[in-house]
């Protein structure tokens, strides 16, 4: 049986699980401009962004590539730039009308912080009447990429909500679908493992590469990587080292095997478990998930990471007792049945794959009610 | 009684999924069973040493090793950042 979501599809044959407008900021001295319009217009999300004006070489492409990857993504019906000036606008803007959607602009130069957030609100109002003709129609799952993240881990991640969300991976990948995994350094002590699954030794090589030479990069500070990663939250959840912490993580992407390789603000070509690489802080985590084009991302959390993500509809999945307790308006979905009622982690996995699909369909999740939630594109190199 | 999980048949540590307290006895679940005293608190998430482990050797969780004994290990024992030394990422052991 072909499963189904209640989705929009979109002009380029991509299936959106929300419809917003997305105001975006080119630059971070746009941010200002960004936030005005979005509290002014309704059905729109405000897309910031800090640097970019100073960026230059491999680490500027990074920032256009991921600010246009967001822009793609299904999830956003229209797009209306908040830029300084037109040339670096352009850049964003042409990657994004690839997709076909409506792209707009406005520029500071010279109009002004209150003309442009008049101009702005105006032209937003319109894509805004636009996007809300769509209508949800039933949708193919395997049109559905997710990411899986997890942060504030503790020793119950790797034991109920990590292994839950690597159920859910592995019925969306045998459903036809995508799922990406990331945060390179959470593979420290794990990578033999994963490699192994590898679809080809090109791809099983390139993922340890990216490893190590994190690892590589890491080791030349002359420091102790323990207290950042893992970070004082994680060891006080019970996490020792990194090594025990990636092994946990890992479980996030089940047992399917490993398609594919990415770079920051890169998108898969094809279906199936994917690598990303990139830093494993959330922010900039869930920001790289978004512009390769996730609709979903389902974030497990032991001692409790509240972020959620702009674009991509955050799903936080819990399995610790207590963290459901204290920040219970945090999570959307609870594992706990699996240490406390010894529930399978099968049976919890299928249950988040039914989830996944409620959440497609229109369920909100609590970090895009509350707003809990934040743009970082990573940055590899210095500004000039 | 606190419990703690073994996740494979080849662990030194389980994983305690309740507080347990010095003197008082765990539960083992998942891949092992039986019971071990407790010798010390052991947070709960934290890990209780299931099997004497001498300094340097492999602490092996998920059946893999997670780290080395930094100190000897008794059975009993909590098991955490204090006596067990990671292996990776230690820019702080490079030759410079």
């Amino acid at each position: 049986m072909a499963h189904t979501f209640l989705g929009y599809p979109r002009e380029n044959g991509t299936f959106g699980v929300r419809n917003w407008v997305a105001v975006m900021s080119i630059m971070d001295n746009c941010n200002p401009v960004t936030r005005a319009i979005c509290q002014q217009v309704d059905g729109t999300i405000a897309v910031t962004t800090l640097f970019v004006r100073g960026q230059y070489g491999r680490d500027l492409e990074i920032a256009y590539n991921t600010l246009a990857g967001m822009g793609r993504n299904p999830n956003i019906a229209a797009v209306l730039l908040v830029g300084l000036e037109e040339q670096t606008t352009e850049e964003v803007a042409r990657r994004i009308r690839e997709s076909g959607k409506p792209v707009e602009a406005i520029h500071l130069q010279p109009h002004g912080t209150i003309n442009c957030v008049a101009e702005g609100s105006r032209k937003a109002l319109k894509l805004v009447v636009r996007a809300s003709g769509a209508r949800r129609k039933p949708c193919p799952t395997s049109a559905l990429m997710v990411g899986v993240e997890c942060g504030g881990s503790d020793t119950t991640s790797g034991l109920t909500c990590n292994p839950v969300i690597g159920q859910m991976s592995d019925r969306l990948v045998d459903d036809g679908g995508t799922v990406i995994i990331s945060e390179t350094s959470e593979f420290f002590g794990a990578e033999h493992l994963f490699a192994a699954r590898a679809l080809s030794p090109a791809v099983g090589k390139a993922f340890t590469e990216m490893v190590l030479r994190l690892e590589k990069e890491a080791m030349s500070q002359g420091i102790d990587i323990r207290g950042t990663n893992p970070t004082p939250d994680n060891m006080r959840g019970g996490l020792t080292t990194i090594e025990e912490k990636a092994l946990g993580a890992m479980a996030k992407a089940g047992t399917r095997p490993l398609s594919g390789v990415l770079s920051y603000g890169e998108a898969p070509a094809g279906k199936g478990l994917h690598f990303l690489d990139a830093p494993a802080p959330a922010v900039e985590n869930l920001t790289a998930f978004a512009a390769a084009g996730c609709q979903l991302i389902f974030f497990g959390t032991g001692v409790g990471n509240p972020i959620g993500n702009m674009v991509s509809p955050t799903v936080k999945v819990s399995g610790n007792v207590n963290t459901l307790r204290t920040m219970a308006d945090n999570i959307d979905f609870d594992a706990s049945d699996i240490l406390e009622k010894q529930a399978s982690v099968r049976a919890i996995g299928d249950k988040l794959y039914d989830f996944a699909i409620e959440v497609a369909s229109g369920t909100r999740t609590s970090s895009e009610i509350l707003d809990v939630r934040e743009t970082a594109i990573s940055r590899f190199a210095p500004t000039i | 009684m606190p419990r703690a999980i073994v996740l494979n048949r080849a662990d030194n540590v389980a994983t305690l999924i309740d507080t347990g307290h010095a003197g008082e006895t765990c539960a083992l679940q998942g891949e092992a069973s039986g019971e071990i005293k407790l010798l010390q608190e052991v947070p709960f998430g934290h890990k209780v040493c299931i099997r004497d482990t001498p300094a340097g050797a492999e602490v092996r969780k998920y059946g893999q090793v997670i780290g080395k004994a930094s100190k000897a290990l008794k059975a009993g024992e909590h098991a955490h950042a204090h006596n067990i030394e990671s292996a990776r990422g230690r820019g702080d052991q490079t030759k410079r």
